[in-house]
């Protein structure tokens, strides 16, 4: 069994060297398991609070100091239109790199790494758009739905002149 | 960019800096300070100038400059007399020669007579008719040098070269040369890299013969036939002796330790009867600069000129002896040896009967001209680390807030640790600052040239003073004084200083004087522009302000807040608009300016005696001083510049305007109220009362009440951007970070004013 896994894993480097697949952080808002493309990741840092931005939408929770940088913290949850999360010690800010800016996504853990191969992405089905707007796409892995998020997006659209 | 562009782009830097450099010596020289140092250190730029002009093919201006210094040369000679005609005039030229610099920068054709009539009172006083420029022929000219089948020549302008030297050869003697006597000998041989990184051997060389005398052989045996010459080829190597008692292998290494890797360096201790090889010698003598020459004339052959850059070379030989200049200047330049050979009467020099190594020996210099040791940084580098540095300090304090008694019996060592790191981190900031600091005399010394200007069209006379332009400032800051400063001198040209009839009717010199000042008050900087004219006409003010309805009909004005009104935007009391200044923008955009880079304007005015306006600064931009505040959960910091007062609220006295909105009245004003906890819509959870109101101002002296829920005191802070990773946010300025790590808000006083009023948040 474990020779078949690394068989496998080592295949899939070589997918990820010929760009048929890519690694992903997965993270968990409630019970639903979402990913980001690893090479975009620029650290993993515990909650500790941020400043409260003015006259921004909710699922900006506000800014925080990453190492003499003011990031910006998207509540990922309440981009989703679940509401502010309530945060403890325990939830993790994924902090990601989109174009030039840093940004930090503020969700409830990080599960695992997970390396998927491209043609596994699935469309996200039409019908909502809340969901096609966020994802970029669908994969299964372990039977269960993770889903890509479109990090642009998630960044994107944010008014900074009241509501 | 091209190498070209990269090169016309550190000319015109070093123009400017030049240029300022002739502003400076020409006021001490009008002053009366007629050193000849002075004169030299004039004609030197001008020659830089001229330099690389000609190398960029900018003729206007080394026509001009060419004919600038002849002049200069004549009065440095003795030859035309230094009046005070002769130091206008050249004044005057700086100006021109300014113009011709700005022209050739913007790639501007001047009208072709521009600077003629300077140009014939030059000739007019050197008596020149119209001397060729072919000394500026900057067309390469091969240096001729008898190339024997395998055997080392001797170059024999050597000789020649001594006898120009003149008076300077007198003085060399042979070294003493005791049997027995031990001396360095260096063999150094350069490799081609040591070349393209723009190593140059005349400098290494130069500085060994500050350790001692040098004796310094070029072996040329290497060169090939010229067929097979490689205009980059390197084949030129050098022995050189170093006659010094004291001098130790380690300051011999030290001279050669930016080379090293790049040439082979043989360094040895011999004795003098010991050595064959160099057993030299009738050897021609002559001086360092001149026997450099040569050799530096076969590198640059064997270098195509690569790395010989006019503009670099002239700047070096402003740094040398004075009195060599003449003949350094000429040729360091690697323009015109064939003309300086020329120029040469060629001494009878004796055939050698055989090829031996050019040699030159070398006195040490006696007065080693003091020189100024600068590098040329980005400024974006110095950024970073001014950066880096506030990051530490901040994280150093984080750690300080974090020591309790408890940890400090415990871990004794560890405090001593983080102390020491305190006081150095303290020092390191400072250093760091000082990095950024500069003079004030950059902006300064531009100002002379503008009253000048102003006073012959104005028809006044006027006399610039100028105190402490050594007081450094932030290069920022700097950089943003310039435009308030001018305006605040031709203000006080066209408006204060009257014209000579008036001055002398009203029993004052002729003369008007503008003095502009800079010193240190505590954390600030204060310049001051002052003169001694009518002052401010308050009346007249008074009634323009009414007028343009800037001042309300029943309003009543002290006397300072009717002269603070000359600092609103579009007043001009100039009963005509001049050319110079009474278009009515101008002092407000002092103001504005100022307050931007968290400065105030001041102006206090006796009538009859004069005026005087005093500008605030901070001494840097990298550290804002802030009032920290709390506003619903968050907290915010005001800038302490915009700060007027703070009142707790159950002091102040509020009232409504028609539309419900509150305003404060205070000292008989009315100033609008911004709730900051409603303008960013965040909830109230103290009681009314126990806030406090921040009465700010912003831009032209208007004022704005903000309120906010809690004082914590005041701190220095370093400004973050907030858009470099979000974006802009209405009334927010940027963040920062606190000692405890976390951000804090800047708050946007004039943004806050310059968005309408929102309705209150539910």
């Amino acid at each position: 069994m474990e020779s078949v896994e690394q068989r496998n894993n080592s295949d899939l480097e070589h997918d990820i060297a010929s760009g048929n697949s890519m690694q992903l952080i997965a993270f968990m808002i409630g019970e639903q398991v979402y990913g980001v493309e690893i090479t975009t990741v620029r650290e993993i840092r515990a909650w500790d609070g941020a400043t409260p931005l003015p006259n921004t939408q909710e699922f900006v929770r506000g800014v925080i100091n990453l190492r003499g940088t003011i990031v910006p913290i998207f509540d990922l949850r309440a981009r989703f239109g679940d509401g502010i999360t309530n945060t403890t010690k325990n939830h993790v800010v994924v902090v990601m790199s989109v174009g030039e800016k840093w940004v930090g996504v503020l969700v409830d853990a990080v599960s695992d790494i997970l390396t998927i191969s491209k043609k596994d992405i699935h469309k996200v089905p039409e019908g909502d758009n809340m969901d096609s707007e966020l994802l970029n796409g669908i994969i299964t892995h372990d039977n269960k739905m993770v889903g890509l998020i479109d990090l642009d997006a998630i960044v994107s659209r944010v008014k900074t002149e009241g509501k | 960019m091209s190498d070209l562009d990269e090169f016309k782009a550190t000319y015109f830097d070093e123009c400017s800096e030049l240029l300022l450099e002739l502003e400076e010596q020409f006021t001490a020289i009008e002053e009366g300070d007629r050193d000849t140092e002075r004169m030299n250190a004039v004609f030197r730029a001008i020659h830089s100038i001229k330099g690389g002009a000609g190398a960029f093919g900018f003729d206007k201006l080394v026509e001009f400059a060419h004919s600038f210094e002849t002049l200069l040369d004549f009065v440095r000679d003795g030859r035309v007399e230094l009046t005070d005609e002769v130091v206008t005039l050249c004044i005057r030229s700086i100006d021109l020669v300014a113009d011709f610099v700005g022209a050739a920068q913007e790639g501007e054709d001047l009208s072709p007579d521009f600077g003629a009539e300077e140009l014939a009172r030059f000739k007019f006083l050197s008596g020149e008719e119209d001397e060729t420029m072919e000394e500026f022929d900057i067309d390469f000219t091969p240096v001729m040098v008898a190339v024997g089948d395998d055997e080392p020549i001797v170059s024999d302008e050597l000789n020649s070269s001594a006898e120009e030297a003149g008076t300077e050869s007198d003085s060399f003697e042979e070294p003493p040369m005791q049997d027995g006597e031990r001396y360095w000998k260096i063999v150094f041989t350069p490799h081609y890299e040591l070349y393209e990184r723009a190593n140059d051997p005349l400098l290494l060389f130069r500085e060994l013969s500050a350790l001692g005398e040098t004796k310094i052989v070029a072996s040329i045996t290497e060169l090939p036939e010229l067929q097979k010459f490689d205009p980059f080829g390197v084949y030129c190597s050098w022995v050189i002796e170093l006659h010094s008692s004291e001098v130790k292998q380690e300051s011999i290494e030290e001279v050669f330790e930016f080379v090293e890797g790049d040439c082979e360096l043989e360094i040895s201790r011999v004795m003098a009867d010991a050595d064959n090889d160099l057993e030299p010698v009738n050897l021609e003598q002559a001086n360092l600069e001149q026997a450099n020459l040569e050799q530096a004339n076969l590198e640059q052959a064997n270098l195509g000129q690569k790395e010989n850059i006019p503009t670099k070379e002239a700047s070096e030989t402003n740094a040398e002896n004075s009195q060599s200049a003449d003949a350094d200047l000429e040729a360091d330049e690697g323009l015109s040896l064939a003309d300086l050979a020329a120029s040469i009467e060629p001494a009878p020099a004796p055939k050698p009967e055989k090829s031996k190594p050019v040699v030159a020996k070398v006195k040490t210099p006696e007065t080693k001209a003091a020189t100024v040791q600068s590098i040329r940084v980005d400024l974006e580098k110095v950024d970073r680390v001014v950066n880096m540095v506030g990051e530490l300090v901040i994280t150093q304090s984080m750690l300080t807030q974090q020591m309790d008694d408890q940890l400090r019996a415990r871990y004794q060592e560890m405090v001593r640790g983080v102390e020491v790191l305190a006081q150095t981190t303290r020092g390191l900031q400072d250093a760091v600052m000082a990095i950024r600091a500069q003079p004030v005399k950059s902006v300064f010394s531009r100002m002379p040239r503008l009253v000048r200007e102003l006073a012959s069209k104005t028809g006044k006379s006027i006399r610039l003073e100028m105190v402490g332009e050594h007081t450094e400032i932030d290069k920022t800051i700097i950089e943003q004084l310039s435009d308030p400063l001018t305006h605040m001198i031709r203000n006080s040209a066209d408006h204060g200083v009257e014209i000579p009839e008036t001055r002398l009717a009203a029993g004052k010199p002729e003369q008007g004087v503008i003095k502009i000042s800079a010193e240190q008050a505590g954390g600030n900087i204060i310049i001051a522009v002052e003169d001694d004219g009518a002052g401010i006409n308050r009346p007249k003010v008074l009634e323009l302000a009414r007028e343009r309805d800037v001042v309300g009909p029943d309003q009543q004005l002290t006397d300072e807040q009717i002269d603070e009104l000359v600092f609103a935007p579009g007043f001009s009391t100039a009963s005509a608009v001049s050319d110079i200044s009474g278009r009515g923008v101008g002092m407000d955009v002092v103001i504005s300016n100022i307050k931007k880079i968290g400065g105030s304007v001041h102006v206090r005015s006796t009538p009859g005696q004069g005026t005087k306006m005093l500008l605030r600064l901070p001494l840097t931009l990298a550290v804002l001083d802030v009032m920290l505040v709390e506003v619903g959960t968050g907290p915010y910091v005001i800038p302490l510049s915009s700060i007027v007062e703070t009142v707790l609220c159950e002091k102040a006295e509020f009232g409504y305007a028609p539309s419900g909105r509150r305003v404060l009245q205070i000292r008989g004003e009315y100033v609008r109220v911004i709730d900051l906890v409603e303008r960013f819509e965040m909830e109230v959870n103290l009681e009314e009362h126990r806030r406090y109101v921040v009465l700010c101002e912003g831009e032209g002296n208007s004022k704005v009440a903000l309120i906010v829920d809690k004082i914590i005191g005041q701190q220095q802070v370093v400004i973050k951007s907030l858009e470099e990773n979000f974006k802009r946010i209405g009334g927010i300025a940027g963040g920062t970070i606190l000692g405890d790590g976390n951000v804090a808000l800047i708050v946007d006083v004039q943004g806050l004013k310059n968005t309408p009023e929102q309705k209150s948040a539910a």
